[in-house]
């Protein structure tokens, strides 16, 4: 277990590298010379020069990419344009808020696609199993974007239900029945189409289990329905815990719609700031953030599905 | 059996239609549009959906939404089709490839695929199109480099599993050179697969060129596409709910029928491999 888990790290480092190189050069690579953008077109040449050397700019790109990523590993990102604060500084609060958000939406992930996928594995030829197939199609093509709309037009202006915007009310008494009120349109919006792709999978599994030998084995030595279903779930797991785990990385890119919409002070929405406001470092710093989230969430999953599955570490 | 045989055709016909509807609205857009997309009255500004003259509404600067529904999925579809084409190509040379060649080609190319998988779709799409200037070209260019690795590594798994299959062997025996046997025996049966996956990403590509608009990264305003209309019509949200919401509707719709028609795709080409194994 432990090689099998060192290799993964080990497996995970070129992945980073990578997904760095190709962050810093979407920054480095951008059209626009900063050093123009600074002094404007009409600046004297020592003038260019001396600042260019001042931020760096004179040095071949490996050398400045190998220098962005030794501050990056330290935890500085740079000074985002925009707020004129440690892009760092914005990220961690951000992240902190995300997290709440997605996990709300992880939660409504699982117990949905579950209970979807088993209904529609159980009769799946019958009108529960048709029904559930189609609203498994209906929720994998729903774009975050519409359906936080759509929530938002129904539930929060047309019946006034439920706060769209925020997460907590700017005079109420606050808590966390204030906070999981603000939760249920962006999380529901952010878990449709997961929740979809996970019922589809569980289904798939479960009906297998299902018409296997295991299953009739179950039957035959008198063990009722509901007993049959429990066994059967136990060995389906390992793909609802692939799917669920692609499925939590999947969450972390819906925010940036999701978050945007609902005024949701997370990473999504100052990722989206920082676009309208051209803030390079703040995106650059971002996007670096939720792709190594990605990574490590991957990895977490191949690591919990190799402990309840050992044929997956040889 | 039989009965699902007979299901089958029409279900996919009927997905065909779904998803062909758009297209077709979209080629028709300057005789179905009842005023120019682009002209509005101040007057006009947000008219709820029904008023006379206006069946959809009016956007905040007055203009017709069906007009500029309408003229707006011309340039929402090509940045959802073309990028799936594209990727269609360059997945299936790059997984062929890789299967085919030696080992470092194949490590170097599964490992920039690696790369490219581990960014979340969303953000990969903005981190490319924030390089270049906002446009369809943009897009295209941003969500072909998206979907590439997941069309690459069904190519690569495709050709990997027939790699060692006897009628390769024999063709090479029979002394077919290297062109003639990925032209002949190998794209066939490959293709097919490819093209299928391929056809089922077209409604997340959608989804994805109409999100990268909302975002500021597509059509430059005042051209009409679907996601630049969301984001135009969202500060009317409070106000004309169902006025900001009817474009995000009309995204929904466009995408569920393409992933339906995916679906049953899919379908029938699991069905005919299970017959022909």
């Amino acid at each position: 277990m432990t090689r099998f888990l060192l290799r993964r790290l080990l497996l995970a480092v070129p992945t980073l590298l990578g997904v760095s190189a190709v962050v810093f050069a979407t920054v480095a690579l951008v059209p626009g010379d900063p050093v123009t953008a600074f002094l404007g077109p009409g600046a004297p040449a020592d003038a260019r020069a001396a600042l260019a050397e001042r931020i760096g700019l004179d040095r071949p790109l490996p050398v400045r990419y190998l220098d962005w990523l030794g501050h990056a590993l330290s935890g500085d990102l740079g000074t985002s344009t925009s707020a004129q604060r440690p892009v760092a500084d914005l990220l961690l609060p951000a992240l902190g808020q995300t997290l709440t958000l997605t996990g709300a939406a992880f939660a409504l992930v699982l117990a949905g696609g579950t209970a979807l996928g088993t209904l529609g594995a159980l009769r799946p030829r019958g009108w529960s199993g048709r029904l559930t197939g189609a609203a498994s199609t209906l929720a994998v093509s729903a774009p975050q974007y519409s359906v936080a709309l759509l929530l938002t037009a129904v539930f929060a202006v047309h019946w006034r239900l439920l706060p769209a915007s925020g997460t907590h009310d700017a005079f109420g008494a606050g808590g966390t029945g204030d906070l999981l009120r603000h939760l249920v349109l962006p999380a529901t919006a952010a878990a449709l189409v997961p929740l979809g792709l996970t019922a589809k999978v569980h289904r798939a599994a479960l009906s297998t289990v299902l018409a296997s030998d295991l299953a009739d084995g179950l039957r035959a030595r008198g063990l009722g329905r509901a007993a049959v279903l429990r066994h059967c779930a136990h060995n389906a797991s390992p793909a609802l815990l692939t799917i669920g785990g692609l499925q939590l990385a999947y969450l972390l890119e819906g925010v940036v719609f999701v978050e945007t919409l609902f005024a949701w002070p997370g990473l999504g929405r100052l990722l989206y700031d920082a676009l309208t406001a051209r803030d390079l470092p703040l995106v650059q710093g971002g996007v670096l953030l939720v792709a190594t989230a990605f990574v490590g969430v991957n990895l977490l999953v191949d690591a919990a599905h190799a402990a309840i599955d050992p044929r997956v570490r040889s | 059996m039989d009965t699902t045989r007979a299901r089958r055709p029409s279900a996919t016909a009927l997905a065909a239609t779904a998803a062909l509807l758009p297209v077709l609205l979209a080629l028709a857009a300057p005789l179905l549009a009842p005023a120019d997309p682009d002209a509005g009255r101040l007057a006009d500004r947000l008219l709820d959906p029904g008023t006379p003259g206006h069946l959809l509404g009016t956007d905040g600067q007055g203009r017709d939404l069906l007009s500029r529904l309408l003229w707006a999925a011309r340039p929402s579809l090509t940045a959802g089709l073309l990028p799936v084409a594209c990727a269609a190509l360059a997945g299936a040379l790059v997984g062929i490839t890789a299967a085919l060649a030696g080992r470092a080609t194949e490590q170097a190319l599964l490992r920039t695929l690696d790369v490219l998988y581990a960014f979340p779709g969303v953000l990969l799409a903005i981190a490319v199109a924030t390089l270049l200037t906002p446009g369809l070209g943009a897009t295209v260019l941003a969500l072909t480099v998206v979907l590439t690795p997941a069309v690459a590594r069904v190519a690569f798994t495709e050709t990997r599993r027939i790699r060692t299959a006897e009628f390769l062997e024999a063709a090479t025996v029979s002394g077919a050179t290297r062109t003639t046997l990925i032209l002949r025996q190998v794209l066939p049966v490959v293709a097919p697969v490819v093209l299928v996956y391929a056809g089922s990403l077209v409604g997340l590509a959608i989804v994805y060129a109409a999100g990268l608009s909302f975002l500021g990264l597509g059509v430059p305003p005042p051209t009409p596409e679907w996601g630049a209309m969301l984001d135009e019509l969202r500060p009317a949200l409070f106000t004309h709910p169902w006025l900001a919401a009817t474009p995000a509707l009309v995204i929904l719709a466009v995408s569920v029928a393409f992933n339906a028609l995916g679906e049953t795709l899919r379908g029938r080409l699991a069905e005919g491999a299970e017959t022909t194994r």
